[in-house]
């Protein structure tokens, strides 16, 4: 179930991100190694939002920086989920 | 007052015109791009074809980064854009990115954009609306799109005129040259096929073969005209200074001599043949608006025999909507780029669909297939019969 919440949110940010999903690392910067800017992050929030029908505050969206912290992130709101 | 010239030309129609090259010999080749749409599902409808564009690959053109986010009209002018300036010879740098403008016409631009940005809001609630696309809400979105990817810098315009956009957009062009505000300005439109236009189109009555009896059929000035087969496709220009064509070697096509807009189509042919001391002598080839349709193909018949007079019988006349259907704001440029490959091959575009012929279009008509003649001078129409009406003369450059 991580494994696959890691690789889901991945693929979710190397299709936005338009990188390819193996060059994507638990800690690679979104910004300064994978190019996103702040259109970027927007799209970012709301598809693992829609994703997994949970509701991240935008106030949390600057910690949204690498893949690890935004899958920590979202599992944070696993438990609060909209329907 | 400055000359203006045309030195690039970009172009995707929809009878397989991939750049001038592929477009002059699908125009002069009588090829027609109307067919079955495939981009949306026409289950429902009457009618089924349009004139719409297969295998684009926007990829080949401008990379394929960033193309997610784009709608299909930014995609097409960005293409055509990029293809216009490479034509051109033109690079565009940071030294003189500020000298270049760009000025676009469009009017449906948005429209599938809005639609589909709705539908997210409305069937999924508007948390889930996905701002990368939104964006692509507004009608400037491709020539925005079209500036930061190809890095022009100089002033970015879009006109929304409708039928006359496009052509509209290169007389700013040609305006702002004049006027000292740049020495090139790339000009011209887009228009993409939608399930939205469409619809609205149809539901307005305006497309061919909704009359039980009637042809589906995209035939100018033909007696069995009914309505419009709607099309799609981008045409960009780079306007220059010719001054500023010459210092750097350039390639010139045409010159643009002069133009008219006016609530009245006569009166736009009028001014745009007034400027120049012609009078109506020497009017080579009008590339018409004609979209066969009963009233504008009568209007824009009726124009031309009370601006050219007598004059009218020994210009070649024809509608190249009849291969490409009418594609709405992009028509103008799609009839100017076949006006700048008119005077390059010498030959006037078929009139396809021509086989009986209406008292009330009286003119001769260029027949089925391309007629080689002089041509020097040609007149491009851009009309509607909502009053939006421009024409826009150009020539053979003589030096």
């Amino acid at each position: 179930m991580q494994d696959n919440i890691e690789g889901e949110i991945k693929s979710l940010i190397a299709e936005i991100l338009e990188k390819d999903p193996n060059g994507i690392g638990p800690d690679s910067r979104f910004v300064e190694d994978l190019g996103m800017d702040s259109l970027k992050a927007l799209e970012i929030l709301v598809a693992v939002e829609k994703k997994y029908k949970i509701t991240i505050p935008e106030k949390r969206l600057p910690e949204m920086n690498t893949l690890s912290a935004t899958v920590a992130i979202a599992k944070e709101f696993f438990t609060t989920k909209t329907e | 007052m400055p000359r203006i010239v045309i030195t690039g030309v970009g172009v995707i129609s929809p009878n397989g015109g991939i750049g001038k090259d592929s477009f002059s010999n699908a125009i002069f080749g009588g090829i027609s791009g109307i067919k079955q749409i495939s981009l949306f599902d026409t289950s429902d409808f009457k009618t089924k074809t349009a004139a719409q564009i297969d295998n684009f690959m926007p990829e080949n053109i401008i990379g394929k980064d960033g193309l997610r986010v784009l709608d299909r009209s930014t995609k097409l002018l960005c293409s055509s854009a990029k293809m216009a300036l490479d034509d051109a010879g033109f690079a565009v740098t940071e030294g003189n990115c500020r000298d270049v403008g760009l000025a676009v016409g469009n009017t449906f631009g948005s429209l599938q954009s809005i639609s589909d940005f709705d539908k997210v809001a409305i069937k999924e609630g508007p948390k889930y609306i996905n701002p990368s696309l939104f964006p692509n809400t507004v009608i400037n979105a491709g020539a925005s799109q079209t500036a930061i990817r190809l890095n022009i810098k100089g002033f970015n315009v879009t006109i929304s005129t409708g039928f006359s956009a496009s052509l509209d957009a290169v007389i700013y062009a040609a305006d702002s040259i004049k006027l000292g505000r740049k020495n090139m300005v790339l000009a011209g439109g887009v228009e993409e096929l939608s399930v939205q236009e469409f619809i609205g189109f149809y539901r307005a009555g305006c497309l061919a073969g909704l009359e039980d009896g009637s042809s589906e059929l995209s035939c100018p000035f033909d007696r069995r005209r009914n309505g419009i087969i709607l099309g799609e496709g981008s045409a960009i220009f780079v306007l220059e200074k010719l001054e500023s064509a010459l210092g750097r070697g350039a390639h010139i096509y045409a010159e643009i001599k002069s133009y008219g807009s006016y609530f009245g189509a006569k009166d736009a042919m009028s001014q745009a043949m007034a400027k120049v001391s012609l009078g109506t002598e020497k009017i080579d080839y009008i590339c018409c608006a004609a979209n066969s349709t009963k009233e504008l193909d009568r209007q824009e018949t009726s124009a031309i025999k009370e601006a050219l007079a007598a004059k009218a019988d020994s210009a070649k006349i024809g509608s190249i909507k009849s291969m490409i259907g009418e594609c709405f704001s992009a028509s103008g440029a799609l009839q100017l780029a076949a006006g700048v490959c008119a005077i390059e091959k010498q030959m006037a575009a078929p009139n396809l669909n021509y086989e009986e012929p209406d008292p009330d279009c009286g003119l001769s008509y260029t027949p089925g297939k391309a007629v080689s003649s002089e041509i020097e001078n040609v007149l491009i129409n851009a009309f509607s019969i909502g009053g939006s009406n421009s024409s826009l003369m150009i020539s053979k450059f003589a030096g």
